[in-house]
């Protein structure tokens, strides 16, 4: 009866698509985002010269295990800082400064993995100097894990960050990005340094020695993403044009067993220069195969594969419908100013429930570029019904003027809508309280556990089925500018009020479709029922 | 076929560029501007506009409001509107590619305005940067015929750049040989910001116990760092120091003596020439029958047609010029300058 039923509302949802197109596509709910900074008690600023011109991440994750994200923001010069979540379900944002042990100089990025499997979370801190990998010790302590994990550090200006776990590894793979060589200041030019990949010692639970992957050209993204649902993740990596010399955006085949090698011409990857400082996916178009938002200077780029053949795989060619669909958000919408504008850290959330993934950009200028926007208002485009765009940054209450460059999209005070925190360099960080819009527009949030090294299943893809419509989404670790969130997975439903969900596991295996009613969270552990979670 | 016999065609008419040009009425001239609400193209457009009309033609143009996507299906749009030729300021030489080729696919001619397009079939028309680059050595060696020369050059990331410090080098080379004057540092200036200017410049300066006698400064953005630099060890005015744009701060630093030199680009002969040439083109004519048009090599080993024009470098005894053209006004210039220092200002 039900099945029945919801089959009988997607035909409805669909022929009202096709009304809605020939008379205009009505405009999404505008979510009202109320600005918290002052009262919330993130107090924290990003700041320094040369070194810390990119960088600036915000990672989200829970160390104390009440459900409630913790947010730690990179400092630059300044301390970095982890903020302990104090808000009440569906109240203020409230935070305390918490001493962690993650308390580091020099610190421009953060990622959080669980890299040992043993089920707390582990931070990864981005320096220009040495990274350090953080273990997580439990209520939100943290201990240096480079010896004990055989993780090498190096020295380097490093900014970005990515994990996956190989087929049959009980040990992550990380990739971690270089920016330019920071002794040539005057000229730093084509001073691009190494990339690393990280693979586990075969047999010991630690790294082996880094493997340079080259060339290298200034990385400020990178992704482990099952771009072609080969079961195997590549490695997308989005470069900054300005240093480099001679080259491209990248992506490096990364197969167990064998030496990282890039995709080639020949095998169909296009050229594409741009000033690469996030990526986020997310399969807009529910073709099973993620798109890919490409944040830069003036143009943003969004990426689908060009060809998907009826059968087999299809080929690493991206086309770029960013101008179609209205997500180039190349230059200011509102401040008056005319320049282009400086995309960094960009996702992919649903921000009014209404079951169409939406994107945030955070934005500023990178020191005072002269043929750049100043005065450079972060974008929230919201996903209409035929799969275009509006701004409606302004609208929502997120445009700030600040000079972002890190960002986190999370549910922080777990009342189903999304909030906004932004980094902004040598300014104050910022916190949105996302208050809603619309009362009929449902959601749901997600925890996925796996009784394997890959504890918080990386790499899975979840499915979520309303309104006629499967809703897939990837987890992945990396991407954005700098910084990254683990923890709950979520999905806006619009008016359904439940919907059926379904986890496609990092090796490949799916699970049943399970009926879940909305509004709730689930923690879904492999092979059993998803459990209703509540916040104590 | 086609560009074949009206190369031809051309060729008899080369001596006559003039005649062709006054053949091509009832063209459509489409100019794609890469972000037109910038103030600094208005001047270009009523040039280009002005000299397009006399010429019996039609201004067609689109706005790519910075985006290197937009300008791609702008130029698209200019071509299915009727474009006989086009004339583009890019957004990003890197992208438009695609544009360009179609249009020559479809045997329409397009001139690159202002900022290089790498194709060999693309028109390049710009200002002579490496005259831009003479011009500057010129000024500040005829102020500072011998002595310590710093040079604080562009971003290394803009083909500019290095052309206008070829030029620069080109003019010094003579005094550089004969040890009377010697580079004691050249920096280039990330982003061309004005802060890293300052900063370069700051390091010259204490690398060298502040005995730096002139510095080639490549735009008036560095050439205001530099000044910044040099006023805090109290050398302003008694180093000579160059620029490049009319820069309307740098106009008033030539007036004040702080600055020696800033070589100025007329938006307007610009604008005019652009005109003339796409229309030449629309017309028939080959693009290496256009007057004044030089082969250029660019950076990417693509052989253009090129013209270059020349700029003027404005001193403290022609400052007259640029007010005279509207490009500034005479209190700008002449704000905190003495009476009767600087002729202009009288």
């Amino acid at each position: 009866m039900r099945l029945a039923s919801a089959g009988f509302v997607a035909v409805l949802v669909c022929a009202g698509l096709r009304a809605a197109l020939a008379e205009g596509i009505p405009s999404p709910t505008v979510p009202s985002y109320l600005d918290e900074t002052p009262t919330s008690g993130l107090k924290h600023t990003f700041a320094g010269e040369w070194e810390f011109m990119v960088g600036g991440g915000a990672a989200a994750f829970d160390c104390n295990a009440d459900g409630f994200p913790e947010v730690f923001l990179a400092g630059g010069e300044n301390r970095t800082q982890l903020f302990r979540n104090a808000s009440a379900q569906g109240g203020a944002l409230k935070f305390a400064a918490q001493e962690s042990g993650l308390e580091l100089e020099s610190v421009s990025g953060a990622y959080p993995a669980d890299i040992d499997g043993d089920g707390v979370t582990d931070l990864i801190l981005l320096r220009v100097g040495e990274n350090v990998a953080m273990r997580g010790l439990g209520e939100c302590r943290f201990e240096r894990a480079n010896e004990a994990w055989g993780f090498n550090g190096g020295d380097s200006w490093w900014t970005s960050f990515a994990a996956t776990w190989e087929r049959g590894a009980d040990w992550p793979t990380v990739a971690i990005g270089s920016y330019i060589d920071r002794k040539e200041e005057i000229s730093p030019w084509g001073s691009c340094t190494d990339n690393w990949l990280l693979r586990p010692a075969g047999g010991a639970r630690k790294f082996a020695a880094p493997v340079a992957l080259k060339p290298s050209y200034c990385p400020l993204s990178i992704l482990f993403t099952d771009w072609n649902r080969s079961g195997t993740p590549s490695l997308r990596v989005s470069n900054d044009r300005e240093y480099y010399e001679g080259g491209q955006e990248q992506m490096w085949k990364i197969e167990p067993g064998r030496a990282p090698a890039l995709y080639t011409a020949e095998e169909g990857w296009r050229f594409l220069r741009i000033w690469g400082m996030g990526i986020a996916g997310y399969d807009l178009d529910s073709d099973g195969y993620p798109e890919f938002f490409l944040s830069s200077m003036a143009d943003n780029k969004l990426q689908k594969l060009a060809e998907v053949p009826a059968s087999g795989t299809p080929g690493p060619g991206y086309a770029d419908i960013a101008f179609s669909i209205g997500v180039t958000a190349h230059r200011p919408y509102t401040g008056g100013e005319l320049k282009p504008s400086t995309a960094w850290h960009a996702e992919f959330q649903d921000v009014n429930n209404d079951g169409r993934a939406d994107i945030f950009v955070a934005k500023g200028n990178v020191w005072e570029m002269p043929d750049f926007a100043m005065k450079d208002p972060n974008n929230l485009l919201l996903q209409k019904a035929d799969g275009t765009f509006e701004e409606a940054g302004d609208r929502a209450g997120v445009a700030s003027f600040r000079t972002a460059r890190g960002g986190a999209v999370v549910d922080l005070n777990l009342d189903g809508l999304l909030d906004i925190v932004t980094v902004n360099r040598n300014d104050v960080s910022e916190v949105w309280r996302n208050t809603g819009g619309k009362a009929d527009a449902h959601w749901m949030q997600f925890r996925l556990a796996q009784d394997s090294a890959n504890r918080d299943a990386i790499g899975a893809w979840v499915e979520v089925r309303c309104a006629g419509t499967v809703l897939r989404r990837e987890i992945t670790i990396g991407g954005g500018h700098a910084g990254g969130h683990l923890g709950w997975v979520h999905f806006g439903l619009g008016s359904d009020t439940e919907a059926d969900l379904r986890v496609i596991w990092p090796d490949g295996q799916a699970g049943e479709w399970q009926r879940l009613a909305a509004d709730s969270f689930y923690v879904v552990e492999r092979g059993k029922p998803p459990i209703r979670w509540q916040p104590k | 076929m086609k560009k074949f016999a009206t190369a031809i065609m051309a060729g008899v008419a080369m001596s006559l560029a003039l005649a062709a040009v006054a053949e091509a009425k009832d063209k459509v001239i489409g100019v794609s501007w890469s972000n037109f609400q910038e103030e600094r193209w208005k001047t270009d457009e009523a040039a280009m506009k002005s000299a397009i009309e006399a010429a019996g033609d039609k201004y067609i143009s689109a706005d790519a409001q910075s985006s290197a996507a937009k300008q791609i299906t702008d130029v698209e749009s200019l071509i299915a509107q009727g474009a006989n030729a086009l004339i583009i300021l890019s957004q990003d030489a890197s992208a438009i590619g695609p544009a360009v080729e179609k249009a020559l696919a479809e045997d329409i001619p397009v001139v690159g305005y202002d900022r290089l397009i790498e194709n060999k079939d693309v028109f390049y028309l710009t200002f002579d940067n490496k005259e831009v680059g003479r011009m500057q050595a010129r000024e500040v060696l005829k102020a500072k015929p011998e002595g310590n020369y710093a040079f604080i050059k562009g971003s290394s990331a803009d083909p500019n750049a290095d052309f206008l410090f070829s030029g620069q080098m080109e003019v010094l080379k003579e005094a550089m040989d004969a040890g009377k004057i010697k580079n004691v540092g050249e920096a280039y200036t990330d982003g061309w910001l004005p802060a890293n200017a300052q900063k370069n410049m700051e390091q010259i300066l204490t690398a060298n116990n502040n005995a730096v006698d002139a510095v080639v400064a490549s735009n008036d953005g560095t050439a205001g760092g530099v000044v910044a630099a040099l006023s805090a060890q109290g050398l302003a005015g008694t180093v000579p120091v160059s620029g490049q744009d009319g820069d309307h701060a740098a106009l008033n630093r030539v007036a004040l003596g702080t600055q020696t030199v800033s070589v100025w680009k007329d938006a307007r002969e610009l604008g005019k020439a652009a005109a003339e040439i796409a229309t030449a083109l629309a017309g028939g004519a080959a693009m290496d029958a256009i007057p004044n048009v030089v082969k250029f090599t660019t950076p990417g080993g693509n052989e253009t047609n090129s013209v270059f024009l020349a700029p003027v470098p404005i001193t403290k005894d022609n400052l007259n010029v640029v007010i005279d053209a509207g490009w500034v006004s005479r209190e700008v210039v002449c704000q905190g300058v003495a009476a009767g220092s600087v002729a202009a200002c009288n």
